[in-house]
């Protein structure tokens, strides 16, 4: 009986992570795909417990489920805000606008 | 059916109710996505403590701890990014209603000790995380 459920158990992880990265493939909003990726993580290190696996879970579970979605997350949010820096200005005045757009943090 | 089976079932609550969740993270607006990325961190531990009772194995509670912390830190830190922290009473009645009706039958078959001082600790931090990230952002996320 013990085995069933644990064979239930994975099963449902198993599901839960199949669901989870076709989600994350077909969304097509960086931001939103980020938290489906937390997601993912999250059901991976679920299924990798309940395969006997708990230390791949914690690896699984810092690396997966935070530090993957936050690079993702920074790096739309610097890719998002280039546009925004280099837009009004049309001549002569790349370098300089550049740095001052770093340090003086402009409106989004 | 024995104990473990009856914990591996209990298990299995929290994970079936992952699969709405999913759902929402993938369909939901923004305010609903961070909402069920909390919930979803929420369900998880709660099924990693169950079923390492279940499976007879107290060690497997360290994945639950480590996401305990991860959790509500991960949710504050997308409330930033995404500029909104919505209150949401559902994750609140799981973290004062759920979180103590799994931890508190797991103190009771664990027995005092240090297993059970560290499910407590657990359970603690669970409530407090599920308690601050669902209060809203009047006193949260914007300001910080």
């Amino acid at each position: 009986m013990t085995g069933t459920l644990t064979d239930v158990l994975v099963a449902v992880a198993l599901l839960l992570v199949a669901a989870a990265a076709t989600a994350a493939v077909l969304n097509r909003d960086p931001v939103r795909q980020a938290l489906v990726l937390s997601f993912l993580g999250l059901s991976l290190a679920l299924l990798f417990t309940f395969l006997q696996a708990p230390d791949v879970a914690l690896s699984q579970l810092a690396v997966g489920s935070a530090v993957t979605p936050l690079m993702i997350l920074l790096t739309v949010r610097k890719v998002r805000r280039r546009p925004g820096d280099g837009g009004p200005p049309q001549g002569g005045a790349g370098d300089g606008r550049r740095g001052a757009g770093r340090d003086g943090r402009p409106p989004r | 059916m024995s104990a473990a089976d009856g914990w591996l079932l209990a298990g299995l609550v929290p994970l079936l109710g992952l699969v709405p969740v999913l759902w929402r993270i993938a369909y939901g607006e923004p305010g609903d996505r961070l909402i069920a990325q909390n919930l979803a961190c929420l369900l998880a531990a709660l099924a990693l403590l169950l079923t390492a009772q279940g499976f007879g194995r107290p060690a497997y509670v360290d994945v639950a701890l480590v996401l305990s912390v991860l959790g509500p830190a991960g949710t504050l830190v997308y409330a930033r990014f995404l500029g909104v922290l919505p209150g949401s009473r559902l994750v609140r009645w799981i973290a004062l209603a759920g979180v103590p009706a799994a931890v508190i039958p797991l103190c009771v078959a664990t027995g005092p000790g240090r297993a059970m001082v560290k499910l407590l600790v657990i359970g603690a931090l669970l409530m407090a995380g599920g308690l601050v990230t669902s209060a809203g952002s009047r006193d949260e996320g914007v300001g910080a």
